[in-house]
């Protein structure tokens, strides 16, 4: 895949954040709540990144009773050769900040 | 029957009853000619008690399924859960995905909060080709709105409002099917092609009638044109797209499509018969065949599949697919009969009225796609609601 230009910061946020720990799989509102940002934002970048193939998804079947499966996000090969490339961008420390995770999606 | 289902029952019967009169007591006070007393008796009891009987019906198997699935959840997952069941197959996964996390979300505006920027995330998911594609698309959409009207004005000057409105409508399903799905489904080619043909036909010999009887243009007001045009694109709409809901029985949309050609036929028939004096065994024999035809044409289609799918959902698949496909192929047949009936006797094609050609165009309207709807259609969920309580007595979905 050839990128032709540099993700947001709110996608090198995210991307990062998953490749904190490359093989656990990671829920959309726990990274709305490490991330501090809503799922209307979230959810778009994981869309974007699952159809160029830097995200693999799964559907966790084990839930408590009456609750529907959850969806759960990991990076893939591609995605974590995208982590090693924005690592090594000088500019990317700043993109990738973290805003405080305790803003916003406190709920649960 | 609990409280909050027999309230929104007598509710839905007033507003029917209600709705009906009103529009009735519209109709009259704009026609040219008053019906007799008899005439506006049925005319007021019958269609109202149709339609609450039909409405009834739907509410009753909207509650027993969906409805009371729907009934359990708070008002952020309803508004999630509907605006998952309207995202494109490809991405319904994400919906889902989002409506599993709202679970886990806890306190009300938390909850309003994660559900209301969802749905935003889901309008504003990328379209399947792209938004390049999508912004060219819609811009050939502006363009072919903008040059139809005068270009059709030009030949046919009383079918402007209507290639607007058409043009446009088509326009908007194309954006919307490209936005949704990289390339069209045609899930059950036979009725498919017969509807998109009706409708090819419908616009067609409304071209002719019009360019043949140019006084008929006073029988299609703007209102009338867009209504026309509405219906068409609808039509086409439930042809080559159907949403996911309407897609889910195979037989519904052959049961309409039969439905609508043996109405078709029936049709045909009765017009040519009238013009000759067929014997007195064969009137006798017929005169109960095109008075029940009618009747049978919406109703067993509804209550075939109904039956055959042991669903509500099924027959009503199939009430809409008759009321589709046998609006525009008898709109797209009357134009050209009434022309040929007119040429013989000088009269409409119902045989009832010594008059210019050109009032066909307002009867064809008033027949076809007023009537039909207005009748057909609670007639066939009627025929949908019966079907599914004969396969399955005891369950009403």
């Amino acid at each position: 895949m050839t990128r032709t230009r540099r993700p947001s910061a709110q996608t090198t946020a995210v991307v990062l954040a998953l490749a904190e720990q490359p093989t656990a799989w990671r829920y959309g509102y726990e990274l709305c709540r490490q991330l501090g940002l809503e799922p209307g934002s979230l959810y778009p970048i994981l869309v974007r990144l699952a159809d160029r193939g830097l995200l693999e998804t799964a559907w966790d079947t084990d839930v408590p009773a009456g609750r529907p499966p959850r969806h759960l996000y990991r990076l893939t090969g591609s995605g974590r050769a995208l982590v090693t490339e924005l690592a090594a961008a000088p500019a990317v420390a700043t993109a990738a900040r973290r805003p405080d995770p305790k803003v916003r999606w406190q709920g649960a | 029957m609990s409280w909050t289902r027999r309230r929104l029952e007598t509710i839905t019967t007033w507003v029917v009853v209600v709705g009906w009169v009103v529009f009735y007591a519209i109709a009259l006070a704009t026609a040219d000619q008053l019906p007799g007393p008899q005439a506006a008796v049925t005319d007021l009891v019958v269609p109202p008690l149709l339609w609450v009987l039909a409405v009834r019906s739907v509410l009753r198997h909207w509650r027993s399924g969906s409805g009371s699935r729907m009934s359990t959840m708070d008002a952020p997952q309803r508004l999630l859960a509907v605006a998952a069941a309207a995202l494109p197959e490809r991405r319904r996964a994400w919906g889902r995905a989002m409506t599993a996390e709202l679970a886990e979300v806890q306190g009300r505006s938390a909850r309003w909060r994660f559900a209301l920027s969802c749905v935003r995330a889901m309008v504003g998911l990328p379209p399947a080709g792209g938004w390049p594609v999508l912004a060219l698309v819609a811009g050939a959409v502006v363009a072919s709105v903008v040059t139809a009207g005068p270009a059709v004005g030009g030949a046919v000057p009383g079918l402007r409002v209507f290639a607007v409105a058409f043009t446009g409508l088509v326009g908007a399903m194309v954006v919307l099917a490209v936005a949704r799905s990289r390339r069209p489904r045609l899930p059950v080619p036979a009725p498919t092609v017969l509807v998109t043909a009706a409708v090819a036909a419908s616009i067609t010999a409304t071209v002719v009638f019009l360019r043949r009887e140019p006084t008929a243009a006073q029988y299609l007001p703007p209102a009338a044109a867009v209504y026309l045009a509405a219906v068409l694109a609808g039509c086409l709409w439930l042809a080559l797209a159907p949403p996911r809901s309407l897609n889910t029985n195979r037989l519904a949309p052959h049961l309409g499509a039969g439905a609508a050609v043996v109405f078709a036929a029936c049709f045909l028939l009765s017009n040519r018969l009238e013009l000759t004096q067929p014997p007195l065994p064969v009137v006798l024999v017929l005169a109960p065949v095109f008075v029940l035809t009618p009747l049978a044409v919406f109703f067993l289609p509804a209550f075939t599949a109904a039956t055959a799918g042991r669903s509500f959902r099924s027959g009503l698949h199939a009430a809409i697919w008759t009321v589709a496909a046998t609006m525009p192929l008898t709109y797209a047949l009357w134009l050209p009969e009434a022309l040929h009936r007119h040429a013989i006797d000088g009269r409409t094609l119902d045989g009832d009225l010594v008059a210019p050609a050109a009032v066909n165009l307002a009867d064809a309207l008033v027949f076809t796609l007023g009537i039909f709807p207005a009748l057909g259609l609670p007639l066939a969920v009627i025929g949908a609601a019966l079907g599914a309580r004969r396969a399955a007595p005891d369950n009403p979905s």
